[in-house]
Formats: C-alpha cells, structure tokens, sequence
C-alpha cells in the first residue's frame, strides 16, 4: 500500500485518527473497485496487449537480433506488471524502490537502452488507445518510474558492462 | 516473429530477487528474522563485531586476522552454496545456465541487502588474470585489528572462497584497501597464489592501491 497510508497505522498510541488521514484512506478505498477492475483487464489481456508492442518494436527495430528485442520485451512486461501492482497499490514509488539498484545495470548490461525507451512509448501510446484516460492516470506514474529508471543518468558503477557470461569462470 | 506467449510459459519473469522489501520478514513473534524463503537471518550488532576483534586481540595477538580469515572461507563455502540455491530456486535452472550479468547483479543486491555494503565487481584487470572487488560501507571492518594494517581478513576469506568455488580455481584474495585506513571503499584483488605472492608484503608497506596493482599486473 502507499507508505503514506500504511503510515496511518504505524502509532494508535498516539491517538486516534484525524478527519484529514481518514479521508485519505476513504479515498484510496473507494479508488479500489476501479483499481482492480483495471488490474485484472491487463492482467487478462496480458499477453494481447504486450503482443502487439512486441509486433510494432520489431517493425521499428528489423535489423536488430531477435535476442536483444525478447530481453527488452520481457523487461517491459515485467515493467508493466511492477506498474499495474503499483497502480493496485498506490504505491507508485514501489518500481523505484525494488528495481533501481537493479534495472539500470541490467539494462545498461544487455544494452538494450534504447530498444527499450521505445518501448515505453509504444507501451504508452498503445495502451492509452485501448484504456480510458483515467485509468491510464494510474498506470502512467508506474510507467514512468521505470522510464526514468532506464532512460535515467549515469551509472555510478561501470560494473556490469564488461562483465559477459563467461568472463569470470574463464578468467583465471 | 517474436511470441509474447512463448516469454510468458512459465508466467514468471525473474527480477530482483534480493528486493529489500520483499527479502527480509520474519516470524518476530516467535524471534525469528527471515528471508523470504525463510531461512533465519541475525542481526549483528556493530558492538559485538568490536568485541569479537577485541576478543580475539586479546585471546591469540596476532592471530586474530587468521582466525578471521579461516572463519571467512568457511562461511564463504556454506553462503556460495546457498546462494546458488536461492538463485536456481529463483530462476528456476542452474546457476550455470544464469547468465553473469544476472549473477554478479543478484550478488550486489544481495550484498547490500543483508547491509554488508555496496559491491563492486572491477574487471579492469581482467585481462591481467586479476579480478577486484571493491566494497563500500563495509560493516567488517568498521574496527582496525592491528593499527595501520587493513581489517578486512573476514572478508578476504568470504570472497576467496565464494569466488574460488564459482571459478573453479584456488584463488587467492589480498585486502589492498581498506575503509579503516580512511580509504574511500575496501579493496579485495582476486587471482591465482603465484600471480600474488608480491601483494601481502606491498600491503605491509603500506603501498597505495594503484601501485599494488601496476605493480602486480607489470
């Protein structure tokens, strides 16, 4: 749940709830039949709707090994299921704080970085033709999260890049 | 063309496995810290890592760092296996079907979870036959053993044997910084005993790092 929610339960011993604290849970509840409505249409449509992003990716990208175009699209699938937790949850800081240690490395480590930023625009534009635009406001801060995760600055390591898969164990 | 369907068999894309908010729970009631398999995890507090040096100081003098570095190689044994056993368990196939990227990403994230530090793999001595770890923040070797020597023989022995297991070789590993002798990180170079005989005594010296290395990969 939104830490700021979850918060609200941290300290009865400091009193009870105040009208402002409730009102927000009352909003978060009532934002839920909605939440999960949308939650269980890309869960259903999973594999049509990141189909078709994958079917667009490659017509945009043909001369690119079918290797690195499965590794960015299974990122974006993953991507969009840590967004639509997020957006379940109101949580949108969740994709930040299990992947950013992880993500950009990854990313930066298969060199998919700019498959990828083009995904996220596919995934956007084509999901906002098949969502309303309320529910693409709750899946959009999820999305973006893990854009900027991607897209974002410099590693602070340049650990990952020349590491491949048998550098180590062939090292010595 | 590619299949969504086909990336989707088993339904589960592996990501961060070492999350810290999904990695560390616990049955506190009954005073148990967990990872999410629910092996037991323990806490350790910063004072008793002191005592343990201050201990062993007292107890053997010198050797304290051999004690340590022993204790390192037989913790790094059981936490490779255990590691492994987590990532295959994960992934769903053998560690040596992971790539190394996944492997080394799992290994930081699995460092820094438990808050032994940030890690760094450093393969610019690859090449070289020379692998470095640099490690942040270590809570190991917060307190000196011996002054002006580096403290970080546990470890130098966790990352000789885990390393040594993964390779399939005997490593050796020489702590050539330390965060203890305000150093930015620690360093660790990994490489085979002959390649590495020089390393211990231009510790001793107190050489810099860099110099170490240009004078170990010359």
């Amino acid at each position: 749940m939104n830490p700021k929610l979850e918060a609200l339960f941290d300290e009865p011993e400091k009193g009870y709830l105040q009208a402002d604290e409730l009102n927000a849970l009352s909003q978060f509840v009532s934002s839920l039949p909605e939440r999960i409505s949308f939650y269980q249409r890309l869960r259903n449509e999973e594999v049509t709707l990141m189909q078709s992003v994958a079917d667009a990716l490659q017509q945009q990208f043909p001369q690119e090994s079918e290797a690195k175009l499965k590794r960015s699209i299974q990122n974006g699938i993953l991507m969009v299921r840590y967004a639509a937790m997020a957006m379940l949850t109101d949580d949108i800081d969740m994709v930040t704080k299990r992947l950013e240690s992880w993500l950009p490395e990854i990313v930066e480590a298969y060199d998919t970085k700019a498959i990828d930023i083009a995904l996220y625009q596919l995934i956007k534009t084509q999901f906002a033709g098949r969502f309303s635009s309320t529910q693409m406001a709750l899946l959009i801060p999820g999305l973006d999260a893990a854009e900027r995760l991607i897209a974002g600055g410099q590693l602070t390591s340049e650990s990952a890049e020349a590491i491949t898969s048998e550098s180590l164990v062939g090292l010595f | 063309m590619i299949s969504v369907a086909d990336l989707l068999v088993d339904d589960r894309l592996p990501s961060n496995y070492f999350a810290s908010d999904v990695y560390i729970r616990g049955t506190l009631e009954l005073g148990l810290l967990e990872n999410r398999r629910g092996d037991r995890l323990l806490a350790l507090p910063d004072a008793l890592m002191k005592s343990i040096v201050a201990g062993l100081n007292q107890e053997t003098g010198q050797a304290t760092r051999y004690v340590l570095r022993n204790c390192g190689l037989w913790w790094g044994k059981n936490f490779y296996a255990r590691f492994c056993e987590e990532l295959s368990e994960y992934y769903q196939k053998g560690v040596a079907d992971l790539s190394m990227v996944e492997f080394v990403k799992a290994l930081q994230e699995c460092w820094r979870t438990h808050g032994w530090g940030a890690l760094i793999v450093n393969t610019d001595y690859q090449m070289k036959g020379f692998l470095v770890i640099e490690v942040q923040n270590s809570p190991f070797t917060a307190h000196a053993i011996q002054p002006n020597q580096p403290s970080g023989a546990l470890e130098c022995g966790v990352l000789q044997a885990f390393f040594s297991q993964l390779t399939g070789r005997d490593l050796t590993c020489v702590q050539i910084s330390c965060e203890s002798l305000g150093a930015d990180r620690n360093r660790f170079v990994l490489g085979l005993e002959n390649r590495l005989e020089a390393a211990e005594a231009l510790v001793q010296e107190g050489q810099p790092h860099a110099a170490i290395m240009q004078m170990l990969t010359q």
